[in-house]
């Protein structure tokens, strides 16, 4: 059986990303260095359009890396093509302020794997994270810098996040197998 | 029988219409207001105190009077214009139409007037005072002349004590300059426990209420003429808690970071301009009620980051921090002609108190 609940809805998420810009802004003190990096698939379209709202406010462009993690990912080996390109769109990350960017946080293993696939790329100054939802049951010692919302959860339950770009709407939604 | 009225400028002009509400004379700043509903809100809105208001809307008091629209148990108008009075009410406790409650709120009204025209009228001609009085002659225009419109008026609309509207969820602390109840009525609905304090306490005084965060509330008047006390308090919570301000506490604001506010030629009271959130591309009509707006070229960029613009007078209608969880709106959020769509800025409140709450656990 499946239930759905919807937890954040389009608003409150537009709202979500418009605060993490905002905040972005505040700790960075300003755009100027700024790289974000989002991990494939839903991470890219957030990372984007921070990125959009980023340009509104300052008038300018700042770069979105896509990130594609499965090579780094601890789970997976085995299966892995290791001449799989880590990156897309990529630029020059080194001593850039670098903000990764990811729609659920969850174990932190992505978040890890990740750290990796950015040690390929560059040397960023600093890394800090966003993510849409902080849902807990952290496996290692990772956290974000930048929460859209804080959910917490039962590990049964799956957290959704739906973007407009690939899904039929924006929102969270959680379901309960 | 309506007896006849007019409402006299002070560059020499007068309107004939005929009385109704309280029989008095008075004098104030004229304002007009193009809202298309809402004239409750307009009566009891602190924001309007002293002024006379002008209601473009050819059509006032027909849905009578509820004091569930009321933004204030007291009225601040000093008098109301209209093209067409309504005699209705649909009151169930005691006929209770726009005329009686202007008679018994003690403010005078002129009707049969045609306030479209004089809307041209004043935004040609700039009209700062006007009177409503029962013989326009010399006299009643020395009068008007001399008639010098209070500074204070802060005083005469804003608490003098603190109180609680009890909640189950996050303290927020609301600093009155004379304060629409909407703003406490959109943080009830979010569950926040709000105490309204007066406008000269100390710093001190609010953190030991111990708020998640803070609103400086609308209010009427000029922000120059406001006790320095207000900025010395803006500066100190901003380093520390969330901060949103609204109306007059979006100008207060605004001067605390550096910026500086001027009087508009013509004042906004309506919500027939279009305003553009810069985030997100969005246009949203709110609710305006001003005649001060931030001048955009004193804002200091290092220091604030505009967010909403009005597109028809290009007035700055919303400000962030860079450094601090602090924003603020010239417009006032709540439903407007069926419209929602700034609502959530209450929302955005409460969700940078949550955030800021994270960040300083960590």
């Amino acid at each position: 059986m499946q239930n759905e609940k919807v937890v954040l809805n389009g608003m409150a998420m537009q709202r979500a990303l418009n605060r993490i810009t905002y905040e972005i802004i505040e700790k960075n003190k300003g755009v100027e260095n700024l790289v974000l990096i989002g991990i494939k698939t839903r991470g890219v379209f957030l990372a984007n359009r921070i990125a959009n709202r980023l340009k509104k406010l300052e008038d300018t462009d700042i770069p979105v890396i896509e990130l594609n993690i499965t090579k780094y990912r601890d789970d997976k080996k085995a299966s892995v093509n290791s001449s799989e390109q880590v990156a897309e769109n990529v630029v020059n990350i080194d001593n850039k302020n670098v903000v990764l960017v990811d729609d659920v946080l969850f174990t932190g293993r992505t978040v890890r794997a990740a750290l990796g696939a950015i040690n390929e790329i560059g040397r960023p100054k600093r890394i800090s994270l966003a993510v849409l939802v902080d849902r807990g049951h952290r496996e290692i010692p990772i956290r974000a810098d930048f929460v859209g919302k804080n959910l917490p959860s039962s590990k049964d339950e799956k957290i959704n996040v739906l973007v407009s770009e690939i899904d039929d709407r924006d929102g969270v939604e959680i379901t309960k197998e | 029988m309506l007896g006849k009225r007019y409402l006299i400028l002070d560059d020499g002009s007068s309107f004939a219409g005929e009385a109704f509400g309280d029989l008095s004379n008075a004098t104030g700043e004229l304002v007009v207001n193009t809202n298309l509903s809402n004239y409750q809100e307009a009566l009891t809105d602190p924001s309007y105190h002293n002024q006379i208001i002008t209601f473009v809307q050819p059509s006032i008091g027909n849905i009578g009077i509820n004091p569930k629209s009321y933004e204030s148990i007291m009225t601040s108008a000093k008098g109301i214009v209209v093209n067409e009075a309504e005699n209705i009410s649909f009151s169930h406790l005691k006929n209770m139409s726009l005329d009686s409650f202007l008679k018994e709120r003690h403010i005078p009204g002129i009707c049969n007037i045609d306030t479209r025209q004089i809307q041209k009228y004043v935004r040609k001609y700039q009209i700062k005072k006007a009177s409503i009085v029962n013989s326009n002659d010399e006299h009643a225009f020395d009068q008007l002349q001399a008639a010098v419109l209070s500074n204070q008026q802060i005083r005469s609309v804003a608490t003098s004590k603190p109180y609680l509207v009890p909640g189950t969820g996050i303290t927020v602390v609301v600093v009155d300059l004379g304060l629409r109840e909407s703003i406490i009525r959109q943080l009830s609905k979010l569950n926040c426990n709000i105490i309204v304090v007066p406008w000269n306490i100390n710093f001190a005084d609010i953190k030991n209420l111990d708020p998640g965060g803070i609103v400086i509330s609308s209010g009427p008047g000029s922000p120059d003429e406001i006790d320095p006390i207000v900025i010395k308090n803006i500066l100190a919570i901003q380093k520390e808690l969330p901060l949103l301000g609204i109306g007059l506490g979006h100008e207060l604001i605004s001067i605390a970071n550096g910026a500086k506010v001027s009087r508009m030629n013509f004042g906004t009271h309506g919500s027939s301009h279009p305003v553009l959130k810069i985030i997100t591309n969005e246009i949203v009509y709110p609710n305006q009620a001003t005649d001060y707006a931030v001048n955009p070229e004193t804002i200091d960029s290092s220091k604030l980051i505009i967010t909403y613009v009005d597109l028809i007078n290009g007035t700055i209608q919303g400000i962030r921090s860079r450094d601090y969880p602090t924003f603020s709106v010239q417009f006032f959020p709540e439903r407007i002609n069926d419209l929602d769509d700034t609502l959530d800025i209450f929302d955005e409140f409460i969700e940078s108190i949550e955030a800021h709450r994270r960040s300083i656990n960590e």
